[in-house]
């Protein structure tokens, strides 16, 4: 006798419900432009971490004996002028002469030729202060040390200007996002505790709200930085800058979450949440504080750009990063140097600014993405 | 309007209070005291010194300071300048004048630019037109204003380098100012401020032009203007009178709340073009802990603030009727 094994039913495969997250996700992949900030974010993030690898130099690595103030970009050239033909791609070493007409210190390309290696060893890093490493994506080595490769010219102190943008990268990237992260925080905790308590938190509150929001963020902002001293701690720079950041720009976020929580506070789940004897923090947290998730997305994602803006701004006027760090906005301060009218003779300190447009740009794409796959009307 | 304003200048001041108080917080918790740079200078003396201390009351307790602060400034006495030597509101007023000049002018332009493209934008939607502002008008919103100012700076020097073309880019004044006529004088001003002043509204101009875009939009499908079109108005009052004047009303409701953005906009492009407004001297104000100073702007341009606030209640109540009653 044969028993036969019953055969399984087929799984009933009922149509997958799709949460808020994934019609939202589905929208965005919808959206190329979107897709493509994103993109490009994630590329300038990559190169922002494996900043001392593509940097050919150090963050501060000038010479006080060979002064190149200023060099000009060396383009990199890949034909042998002589015969024409192919060669490993290499730069001229550039000479420096004084024009007696204009007493200028001219740079000129002289007869020397610098190849360039890759994957050549060199300045010492630290990958994420970690991982330790001597190898760079390219150099002219160390055969000649007064032959380097300037891909965007020097800077006033004859420091490398690609390396620099490059290492500025990481403070440009992280203080304007981190400081948005840290201002969403603090207004989602103020709003919420606003709406929740009510009376005298409300109303310290709301009116510090408005305080913070009738001082010009500018002055606040240097009145801020003036509480620390001039010679700060280059690290803590780093930090006191996201903190101020962070200080100025929780006011309107907490506004329109308290407005939201004093809406959902009388709502049934929240009653029923209070019955069933749950306390004021988880409430808040896991009751209240998820119907604006959305919203929080939104916004985050929209005002990351202008607090890079902010950030690189701040830098330039000198108030943001210290030396031998720097971002973005600081290396444009160089343009100022010696008086407007000399920019003529060095337009490539403006090269770090286009990097702040197309991190923006993409910022912008990225958010308009994800403000219309979250919108319900805007759904194709 | 009268109660109306006054109920809203009344609800400022506890905002100013708070304001003074929090800029009076933060200068205690800054190192040291108002003192401290000037016991390090040698020309000021020790009797001078113990009247500053007198008349500052820094031998009191915190709040008493603040009190006595506060009285001073309500007097008209902002403190002394130990960088300048002077009380500080003779410093500080001509530099916020010529911040105000700057602002204003830039102010001006901000709108004679938005207002046009954003109308222009939705009466001919999805026009190649509208598309082509949009697409500028999206790549500006990238720049910041100091860089796009140094780009022009730029193009501007080529320019005048090839041509010979006398364009100011730099200060308030020419160098010649003092011998020019009244006139003169004020043209001379107008033609330094009109670059920054563009530029800046420049750079701010894609936010509101989108937002007026936007507006003109949403109200052009309003029945009340279905209403007017089928009772033959023409089409310029339909867009003018009966679509733009509703579709500005939460953008002049939210004038006040632009200008402190304006006032420090404006202190980004004062440093690029070396104009002698408030931010520059608030800069060298730091690197010499000169907090007087830096406080009497901070004071100040809140002032001003909470007055812009008050104008801006002023138009809206001129354009809307219904605020009036309200």
């Amino acid at each position: 006798m044969t028993t036969t094994v019953p055969e399984r039913p087929a799984k009933p495969t009922s149509p997958r419900s799709q949460s808020q997250f994934g019609v939202a996700w589905s929208q965005f992949r919808k959206n190329r432009l979107a897709k493509i900030g994103g993109f490009m974010l994630i590329l300038l993030y990559t190169l922002a971490l494996f900043a001392p690898f593509i940097a050919p130099d150090g963050l501060s690595n000038y010479s006080t004996s060979n002064i190149t103030r200023f060099h000009p970009p060396t383009p990199i050239h890949i034909r042998d002028p002589q015969t024409g033909g192919l060669t490993r791609p290499f730069v001229y070493q550039y000479g420096q002469q004084l024009n007696m007409d204009t007493f200028v210190n001219e740079y000129k390309p002289t007869e020397t030729r610098c190849p360039i290696f890759f994957g050549v060893r060199g300045d010492e890093y630290r990958v994420l202060g970690l991982f330790p490493g001597t190898l760079h994506l390219f150099g002219t080595g160390a055969e000649n040390p007064n032959c380097k490769v300037y891909l965007f010219g020097g800077e006033a102190l004859g420091r490398d200007l690609f390396t620099r943008t490059i290492y500025a990268s990481q403070i440009s990237l992280t203080i304007g996002v981190g400081a948005v992260l840290i201002s969403t925080v603090i207004g989602l905790l103020m709003g919420a505790m606003a709406a929740f308590f009510g009376g005298i938190a409300d109303t310290l509150i709301m009116r510090f709200v408005e305080v913070l929001a009738a001082i010009p963020s500018l002055f606040l902002l240097i009145l801020l930085r003036s509480v620390f001293p001039q010679d700060i701690n280059p690290i803590f720079a780093l930090y006191m800058i996201l903190g101020l950041l962070a200080f100025i720009g929780w006011g309107g976020l907490a506004r329109v979450v308290r407005g939201q929580m004093m809406s959902v506070r009388e709502q049934d789940f929240v009653s029923a949440a209070q019955a069933l004897g749950a306390g004021n923090g988880r409430i808040m947290w896991r009751h209240m504080l998820p119907t604006m998730t959305t919203y929080i997305i939104v916004t985050l994602s929209l005002s990351i750009p202008g607090y890079i803006l902010l950030e690189s701004g701040l830098s330039f006027l000198g108030i943001g990063a210290v030396e031998p760090y720097v971002s973005w906005g600081g290396l444009l301060s160089q343009a100022q140097e010696g008086g407007f009218a000399s920019i003529t003779q060095r337009p490539w300190v403006l090269i770090p600014g286009f990097f702040i447009v197309f991190t923006v740009m993409c910022y912008q794409l990225l958010g308009d993405g994800l403000r219309d796959a979250f919108d319900p009307r805007k759904r194709q | 309007m009268i109660p109306f304003l006054l109920r809203r200048l009344v609800q400022s001041i506890p905002t100013l209070l708070l304001a003074s108080l929090l800029i009076f917080f933060v200068i205690q918790l800054a190192p040291g005291d108002f003192l401290t740079p000037a016991k390090l200078n040698p020309n000021i003396s020790s009797e001078q010194l113990a009247a500053l201390e007198r008349n500052f009351g820094l031998d009191r307790p915190a709040w008493q300071q603040y009190l006595l602060w506060m009285g001073n400034m309500f007097k008209g006495d902002f403190g002394l300048s130990f960088q300048y030597q002077q009380p500080v509101l003779d410093i500080i007023w001509p530099r916020i004048l010529n911040s105000l000049y700057l602002a204003v002018m830039s102010l001006v332009l901000f709108y004679s630019i938005a207002i046009p493209l954003g109308v222009y934008g939705a009466v001919r939607q999805n026009s190649p037109g509208d598309n082509a502002i949009n697409v500028v008008l999206y790549f500006l919103l990238g720049f910041p204003s100091f860089f796009l100012a140094l780009i022009v700076i730029y193009f501007i020097l080529q320019l005048r380098n090839a041509t010979g073309l006398d364009i100011p880019i730099g200060g308030m004044t020419s160098n010649n100012f003092d011998e020019l006529p009244v006139f003169g004088q004020m043209l001379d001003v107008l033609k330094h401020l009109i670059i920054p002043a563009l530029v800046l509204a420049i750079s701010d101009a894609a936010g509101l032009t989108r937002v007026i875009r936007g507006q003109m939009l949403e109200v052009m499908r309003s029945d009340y203007v279905r209403t007017a079109r089928a009772k033959g108005v023409s089409e310029r009052t339909a867009i003018w009178k009966h679509t733009f004047r509703n579709a500005i009303l939460p953008i002049v409701a939210g004038i006040g709340g632009l200008l402190p953005a304006l006032i420090s906009g404006v202190g980004f492009l004062e440093v690029v073009f070396a104009y002698p407004g408030i931010t520059p001297m608030l800069l060298t104000a730091i690197g010499t802990q000169d907090l007087y100073l830096i406080a009497g702007f901070t004071v100040i341009t809140t002032v001003l603030l909470i007055v812009g606030n008050v104008i801006s209640d002023i138009l809206l109540a001129v354009v809307d009727p219904r605020v009036k009653v309200a």
